[in-house]
């Protein structure tokens, strides 16, 4: 949880990729491999809902609020769409786990547009899953155990999953300082040795 | 860690409160509401690159606190709703250690190379 404090990954924290004036690298296997993991979970708690939801499979299991999940994942707003909102979230997880483990230990500067991808995929899903943990009780009276456990998730993935993009967008924004192509650096086509903090022209007083 | 797990743990009361002590209406409404949003701001400022958005949290606990004044709340209500507000509140305001750098932060993105760490 708090990856300063985190033993380093030798070939994960070599001096280029570690981000200019970071003490981790936010994009090394240890910080990417339980969010794909999460993710992963997260795919298969969705794709059951959505089964159940299909009626793939008849019943859905529920061990704490009776005939909660039923009534929820039953509901009108989970209809509102032409297929059921779990599967929408399963085809999530899938895009978070797919983004999350796609590219190097050095992605935050060689693989840009995958690490805001990876964000943007996981930060609108997590304010879906909210949204969704608030409707459960204020429109239904009613609560679904596998639905709270898939908003946990996405939740708790945020974080770890923004701190990558904060990486991502510094470089971007060191590569614009320099004078280099943004779009370029954005899809990984910019070869050049990563500008440092150092090169960048310093502006206003310090 | 700590201000952000008891948070999070006082979101997640929110939401359970109106079942355990028996009220419903506006009161228990407007806990199922927060208590969510309470845990979820709450959780993702674990995350150190994340933590400014703690202060998130002074939004749903200010509604928190005058809620009671607001929508209808009985006597149980009102003293779940406050407490909970000014809990989150003050540990919203509570920083945390921080452990990691992260070469100047979101700021960062605006000014590059301007927050450098001192001695790089």
């Amino acid at each position: 949880m708090t990856p300063g404090a985190r033993r380093p990954d030798s070939r994960a924290a070599r001096p280029d990729r570690v981000p200019p004036g970071w003490s981790y690298n936010p994009s090394a296997w240890s910080e990417r491999w339980p969010l794909v993991v999460l993710a992963a979970a997260g795919t298969v708690i969705a794709g059951y809902l959505a089964a159940y939801q299909w009626r793939f499979v008849d019943t859905v299991w529920e061990p704490f609020f009776g005939d909660g999940a039923e009534i929820i994942l039953n509901s009108g707003v989970s209809r509102i769409l032409p297929v059921p909102d779990a599967a929408l979230g399963a085809l999530g997880y899938l895009l978070d786990a797919v983004t999350g483990a796609l590219g190097g230990r050095a992605r935050w500067r060689t693989l840009p547009w995958m690490v805001v991808l990876f964000g943007v995929a996981v930060g609108p899903l997590g304010a879906v899953s909210i949204l969704l943990v608030v409707l459960q009780p204020v429109m239904f009276d009613a609560w679904c155990t596998l639905c709270l456990a898939s908003a946990v998730i996405s939740v708790v993935m945020i974080g770890p999953a923004l701190d990558e993009v904060l990486a991502s967008l510094q470089h971007l924004a060191r590569v614009r300082a320099s004078g280099r192509s943004v779009w370029r650096a954005f899809w990984g086509r910019d070869r050049a040795p990563a500008p440092t903090a150092d090169a960048v022209p310093r502006s206003g007083a310090t | 860690m700590w201000p952000r797990l008891a948070a999070a743990a006082l979101g997640v009361w929110l939401m359970a409160a109106p079942a355990v002590l028996g009220y419903g209406g506006a009161a228990s409404t407007s806990q199922r509401i927060a208590g969510p949003i309470v845990a979820a701001i709450a959780v993702v400022a674990m995350t150190e690159a994340t933590r400014p958005l703690r202060w998130a949290n002074l939004v749903t606990a200010a509604w928190l606190v005058v809620a009671p004044a607001v929508v209808a709340h009985d006597g149980t209500a009102a003293a779940v709703s406050m407490a909970a507000g000014a809990l989150v509140g003050a540990l919203a305001c509570v920083r945390g250690r921080r452990r990691a750098r992260l070469g100047g932060g979101w700021r960062a993105i605006v000014r590059p190379g301007v927050d450098r760490p001192a001695g790089r």
